[in-house]
């Protein structure tokens, strides 16, 4: 194990979020808060609670999801495109290091911005409404996951993309949509039976559901199967990840 | 002379059928400086990439100090250090992050005084806090050096480690070479400019359409492939050359002002030609007025070969 190596390129990323930690913290806070004053307290305070849970108490753990999705797959997507943009990969390439290795340093980097983001969004919520946590270590567990789990598709993503663009279209095109009709601002309970059902193909279903039952109790799929569901894409993602290594996709011709 | 670095039977064909590299065999002594030379495209920057990681072999054998790439590929690239031919650099960090950065990506402690003294050598220290892409394109070029030997290899590659660089700075990295070698570092260089090798290098290699066609000591190439020219300027115009005025091919020039004839091999001293030519002008009352000499460089020796093999 180089674990200096793994260090270097672990605080190497960590740094480059502290020179941008505006961008970083500041605007993820900015536009939580104006989720929590428009959802939460405008129109939430017309809202019947949902399994006896305030509105705005309710859309909490979606929207800390929202955030941390986005950031863990942007961080870790640019992290590992960037060198390959501006060439600085030759060094990563030439260096003793196991793909394992780099995978730690670059996720490992990202997952952390992304865990520590959410507790800040988890704080800043506590300002606008009052909410539980019953599970406190499944809901620390699920972020966790999350953002790995998140953290490896975007480095997939930064594997992949062949321009910036290609990085901004999946988080923007995919994933955000898949979030918001994840049932992050509602219980999919509340839909139709038909789209209740195509509802449970969109996997960020089973990350809402898990995260909102670690906070409530409350749950529209059981808590077993969206853990197992987060551990599945965990699982996903790694295996795209030892096979790109393994075959040198888009890092060694 | 030990080989610190030998390479067997190499080649690399590429995924669109290209193949670089044909069965290319080399072996480096340790602590000398070896340039390879060839034209674009000969397989150049695709040998040092396999050597380094950055390109998978096709089949072969490297093997870099006692140790096989293949089989453990981080004992060998932790001794070798690569300059890469592209100002690959980091946009948005200091020199000194970078190449504090570059020293623990090879699995070494942090060791300021190092990184201090590589920086000094580089006379990047009062850079040491600039943003990288503030640099000139000359000073990213020496923190790629300074990155490059930020983990103290045994073994530096240097790809086209001069290009677009200007001259002060070619001369200080020059220095900088002659004095890892001093300190037992390998260094293998590829370069354009003919005249370094020539200054520099211990051994030369010519590859070109990923086949090495030569592998010599400098001074033995110069001797064996290097010719002079040596021309005669006479007084008075002849308009032909005297029978039995020289036993070697002997050319007089359009105008009858002056005769040429070539010497092969490196001048070592012990050719008299010249003045066995200069002696039976003499005795049969032929004056001159100068006579120039013009040994062909390293560069007429290598545009010889190349062509020869196209």
């Amino acid at each position: 194990m180089n674990l200096p190596a793994v260090r270097a390129i672990y605080f190497f990323e960590l740094a480059r979020s502290r020179r941008t930690l505006f961008q970083s913290i500041a605007s993820p806070v900015l536009s939580t808060a104006l989720y929590f004053i428009v959802f939460g307290s405008a129109i939430g305070s017309r809202m019947q609670p949902i399994d006896g849970v305030t509105y705005g108490a309710f859309i909490v753990p979606g929207l800390i999801l929202l955030t941390v999705l986005t950031e863990s797959i942007s961080n870790a997507s640019f992290g590992i495109y960037l060198p390959r943009f501006t060439g600085t990969i030759y060094e990563i390439l030439s260096a003793p290091i196991s793909a394992f290795e780099v995978i730690l340093g670059f996720v490992g980097a990202a997952a952390t911005k992304s865990v520590i983001l959410g507790l800040i969004i988890f704080f800043t919520a506590r300002l606008f409404v009052s909410f539980d946590l019953v599970h406190p270590l499944w809901a620390l567990g699920f972020l966790v996951l999350i953002s790995v789990a998140f953290a490896l598709f975007g480095f997939i993503l930064g594997l992949w993309a062949d321009g910036f663009e290609k990085l901004q279209v999946i988080p923007l095109m995919v994933i955000s949509p898949l979030t918001f009709l994840g049932g992050t601002f509602y219980s999919i309970d509340m839909l139709p039976p038909f789209w209740r059902n195509v509802a449970l193909f969109n996997p960020i279903v089973y990350l809402v559901d898990g995260f909102r039952w670690a906070f409530y109790d409350i749950a529209s799929v059981r808590p077993e199967i969206s853990f197992g569901m987060t551990f599945a894409m965990l699982s996903v993602c790694v295996a795209i990840v030892a096979w790109a290594f393994k075959t040198g996709y888009r890092l060694r011709s | 002379m030990g080989s610190v670095l030998s390479i067997e039977k190499l080649t690399k064909t590429y995924d669109n059928g290209f193949a670089a590299l044909k069965g290319v065999d080399l072996s480096i002594r340790r602590g000398e400086i070896f340039a390879l030379l060839g034209p674009n495209g000969a397989g150049k920057t695709t040998l040092i990439g396999i050597v380094c990681g950055l390109v998978r072999l096709s089949s072969g054998k490297v093997v870099v100090d006692g140790v096989d790439i293949a089989e453990n590929y981080r004992a060998a690239r932790k001794k070798i250090g690569l300059v890469p031919q592209e100002l690959s650099v980091n946009m948005f960090e200091s020199v000194w992050e970078s190449v504090s950065f570059s020293r623990g990506l090879f699995g070494k402690k942090a060791d300021p005084a190092h990184v201090e003294k590589v920086l000094r050598d580089l006379s990047l220290w009062d850079k040491k806090d600039v943003n990288i892409r503030a640099l000139s394109g000359g000073m990213k070029r020496r923190v790629l050096i300074a990155k490059a030997l930020a983990h103290e290899p045994e073994i530096l590659f240097l790809d086209e480690p001069t290009a677009g660089v200007d001259v002060e700075l070619r001369r200080d990295m020059w220095e900088m070479v002659r004095h890892l070698r001093e300190s037992g570092v390998t260094i293998i260089l590829t370069t354009h400019y003919i005249e370094e090798a020539e200054d520099m290098a211990d051994r030369i290699g010519v590859i070109n359409r990923g086949e090495i066609i030569l592998v010599e000591e400098k001074h033995a190439l110069m001797r064996r492939l290097g010719q002079t020219r040596i021309c005669v300027t006479l007084t008075e115009k002849m308009d032909h050359i005297p029978e039995g005025l020289f036993d070697r091919p002997l050319s007089l020039s359009p105008d009858g002002a002056s005769l040429t004839f070539i010497r092969m091999g490196e001048n070592d001293g012990k050719d008299d030609s010249l003045a066995r030519l200069l002696k039976n002008l003499v005795a049969r009352g032929i004056d001159f007025a100068s006579v120039t000499s013009s040994q062909s460089s390293l560069e007429d020796i290598f545009i010889d070969l190349v062509g020869k093999s196209r």
